[in-house]
């Protein structure tokens, strides 16, 4: 141990390139085509009848929310449980993260009563979109012909687009009762003069509506990049069949799957963040 | 009758190239604004957290909504590179 300790760095050097140089002539198989869109496929597990034009199959994506919807149960049922005044590890970092929802998010953007009543709308889809974001990080065998499969349920536009409506509704929501319809409705139209008036509430009613098309597409886009990412580095490994290029491409898939964890807790906290901005501005007394 | 197979044959190559074509400038130039418009909003936030140190919360909260709102543009080019490749046929 101590000559190993002793060698300097340019020793080091060299025995990782000779190393490398050595992976380089192991002979690898045959090469192989793999495509990566067929991981985003859905095959129903369970077949269920349609209803109308609803197809209620059980596909792997309902299965990962399914598995969402349990982890997030078991935490608030075990942090409820066991509240103590002296923290753990695991009671801590529930904490940091509920203060994270409840004061930087709902807190911070809208002021007063609103915030109190918007929190459970902004921080129940601050978790589901977080658990949802890091259960899809976790490999199960639910692809075809059963091998394992990264299939993040938010990587889904059927998903994220419902997560998108629920915000939506709940932005007019959140105005009619404030205000009342006439006045909510009301408030979209600026004092301005005539011709620019009927302008500017168009574009209002626009960019309402294209609020929909912008976090839902947010959410689903950058799962769907950060999943295709993934499966592009794990699936190089069986196109180039090379030990060098093998060792190489498993260095760099662990440092994208560090990064993908990063972008699940960053997306979550912007589609929340996003949520609380529209609730907020449907609450706002002027326009 | 050969040589019209052969047109066929060409001409669906030459739509799939083009089509590969279309996804990868979509893809690529819809990057350009919103690395352009990224670069300027942590340019003037950091700045802003060096001068005024204390507001660092608050700038790193409207940095991040800021961050979400320009990301969604680049992610539109993205879908339309995935659409043009596996949706349109």
């Amino acid at each position: 141990m101590r000559v190993l300790k002793q060698l300097p760095i340019w020793a080091w050097v060299i025995v990782v390139l000779g190393l490398l140089v050595a992976l380089f002539f192991i002979p690898g198989g045959h090469k192989a085509t793999f495509d990566v869109s067929g991981e985003f496929v859905l095959h129903p597990i369970v077949k269920l009848p349609k209803l109308g034009p609803l197809d209620l199959s059980i596909t792997k994506a309902v299965i990962y929310e399914w598995i969402t919807v349990g982890f997030v149960c078991l935490f608030a049922a075990l942090i409820h449980r066991g509240l103590t005044t002296r923290p753990g590890r695991f009671q801590t970092i529930m904490e940091s993260l509920y203060e994270l929802a409840h004061d930087g998010i709902a807190g911070a953007v809208m002021k007063g009563q609103g915030a109190v009543t918007w929190f459970p709308y902004i921080g129940g889809a601050f978790f589901f979109v977080l658990m949802c974001n890091l259960v899809g990080l976790i490999p199960l065998p639910f692809g075809t012909d059963h091998q394992l499969a990264f299939y993040a349920a938010t990587g889904n536009i059927n998903v994220t687009i419902t997560l998108a409506v629920f915000t939506f509704v709940f932005t007019h929501y959140a105005g009619v009762r404030q205000k009342g319809p006439v006045g909510y409705f009301r408030s979209w139209v600026i004092p301005a003069p005539p011709f620019l008036k009927q302008f500017i509430f168009l574009s209002d009613v626009i960019s309402q509506v294209f609020r929909l098309v912008s976090l839902s597409v947010r959410l689903f886009a950058n799962m769907l990049a950060g999943h295709f990412i993934l499966a592009v580095f794990f699936a190089m490994v069986l196109v180039f069949q090379s030990y060098l290029i093998g060792v190489v491409l498993q260095v760099g898939s662990v440092a994208v799957f560090l990064f993908e964890i990063f972008i699940a807790a960053i997306q979550a906290f912007i589609f929340a963040i996003l949520s609380a901005v529209y609730i907020g501005s449907a609450l706002e007394e002027e326009h | 009758m050969d040589v019209s197979a052969a047109t066929i044959a060409a001409a669906a190559t030459t739509e799939q190239g083009l089509r590969l074509l279309g996804a990868g400038l979509a893809a690529g130039l819809g990057v350009v604004g919103p690395g352009v418009g990224m670069g300027l909003l942590f340019g003037s936030s950091i700045e802003s957290i060096a001068r005024q140190p204390e507001l660092r919360g608050e700038i790193r909260l409207n940095m991040f909504i800021g961050i979400g709102i320009i990301e969604a543009l680049a992610l539109y080019a993205l879908v339309v590179a995935l659409i043009l490749l596996f949706v349109v046929k």
